[in-house]
C-alpha cells in the first residue's frame, strides 16, 4: 500500500527536506501533497485522500495545533495519523499536542527516525 | 556555563548539519579557512528563563552548499538559500535551548531572520557569550550564542 502523505510547513525549504527524507526512508509513497499552513492543509484534504500528515507547529494563518484540533473534529479525518515535525522545545506544549494522538518528531531527523515514526503512527511498515 | 553552552552549541550544530544537509566536520581548520570572507548570516531569538539569540554565519561556499544539499538542487535561488540558512538556525536553536535549560522551562523560539551582511561584518550584534566554529567539508559555519544582558569581554573564538 502506497502512503498518500500531506506535508504542512510554512518553509518551502523544510517541506523539501521532509519530502526528500520521506523518499530516503524506504517506504512506499503515493502522492505527496504540500501546504504552507494549516488552513491550506485542511483545504487540500477536502479534495484529496491522505493516509498520513506531517505537520509543523509554528505557521502563519493557521498553526499546526489548530489544524490537528480541527482534524480530530472532522468526520473523515478524526483518526488520521499525524506526525508533528518541529523545533519546539516547550515540553508542556509538546505533551499537550501528543494528547491529540499525534507523534512528535524533533528536528533534525534521519530517514530512519522518520521511518520508525511513520510505522508507529500508521501501524504498517509500507515497505517499498 | 560557557563550556556547557559551547558543548551544546557544537553538538547541535554538527548534528543539524549532518542530518539535515549531509555536511560533515573535517578535522582541522586550515589557515586559509580562517581568512574566508563572510557570505551570509541568520539569527533566531529565544525567550524563556533567559532570552537571547543564536547567530549562524557561513563562509567558504557553505551558504550555497546548505541549500543545494537540503533541496537536492544545483541551482537554488537567493531566497531558497536564505530560507535554508534560517531553517538551520531554527533547528540548531531548538536543540541548544532544551540542552541548556531542560524542556520544561517553557522556552519559545521565534522565526528565523536574515541578518544583513553589513550588520554581521561590523559585529553590530556585539560579543557573543560563546562563539564556536564548525569546519565542514563544504565550508565553515560560525555559531554565536548571545544572552541578553550579558556582555563578556572580547574573547578569541574557540
Amino acid at each position: 500500500m502506497a502512503l498518500n502523505t500531506l506535508v504542512v510547513d510554512d518553509s518551502s525549504v523544510m517541506r523539501s527536506i521532509i519530502i526528500k527524507t520521506l523518499k530516503l526512508a524506504g517506504l512506499s509513497l503515493g502522492a505527496v501533497l504540500e501546504a504552507g499552513n494549516g488552513q491550506e492543509g485542511l483545504k487540500l484534504l477536502e479534495d484529496n485522500w491522505v493516509d498520513l500528515a506531517l505537520v509543523d507547529i509554528h505557521m502563519p494563518v493557521m498553526d499546526g495545533e489548530e489544524m490537528i484540533n480541527r482534524l480530530r473534529q472532522n468526520k473523515e479525518y478524526h483518526d488520521l495519523p499525524v506526525i508533528i515535525v518541529s523545533s519546539e522545545s516547550d515540553s508542556a506544549r509538546i505533551e499537550m499536542l501528543q494528547k491529540t494522538g499525534a507523534t512528535f518528531m524533533h528536528k533534525p531527523f534521519t530517514p530512519e527516525t522518520l521511518r520508525e515514526a511513520i510505522i508507529e503512527v500508521t501501524g504498517v511498515s509500507h515497505e517499498e | 556555563m560557557k563550556n556547557r553552552v559551547e558543548q551544546a552549541l557544537k553538538a547541535a550544530g554538527l548534528k543539524t548539519f549532518e542530518e539535515t544537509c549531509y555536511l560533515y566536520p573535517v578535522p582541522e581548520l586550515k589557515e586559509i579557512q580562517e581568512m574566508l570572507p563572510l557570505e551570509a548570516a541568520a539569527e533566531v531569538k529565544y525567550r524563556g528563563d533567559f532570552t537571547g539569540r543564536i547567530l549562524i554565519e557561513t563562509r567558504g561556499g557553505l551558504f550555497r552548499a546548505i541549500a543545494v544539499n537540503m533541496l537536492s538542487s544545483q541551482d537554488p535561488t537567493g531566497e531558497q538559500k536564505i530560507d535554508a540558512l534560517g531553517e538551520m538556525a531554527n533547528i540548531i536553536c531548538g536543540n541548544v535551548i532544551p540542552a541548556l535549560g531542560g524542556v520544561s522551562q517553557g522556552y519559545r523560539i521565534e522565526a528565523p531572520k536574515n541578518i544583513p551582511l553589513s550588520e554581521a561584518q561590523n559585529n553590530l550584534l556585539g560579543e557573543p557569550l560563546v562563539w564556536t566554529v564548525l569546519n565542514l567539508n563544504q565550508g565553515r559555519a560560525d555559531l554565536k550564542f548571545y544572552v541578553d544582558g550579558y556582555y563578556p569581554a572580547p574573547e578569541k573564538k574557540t
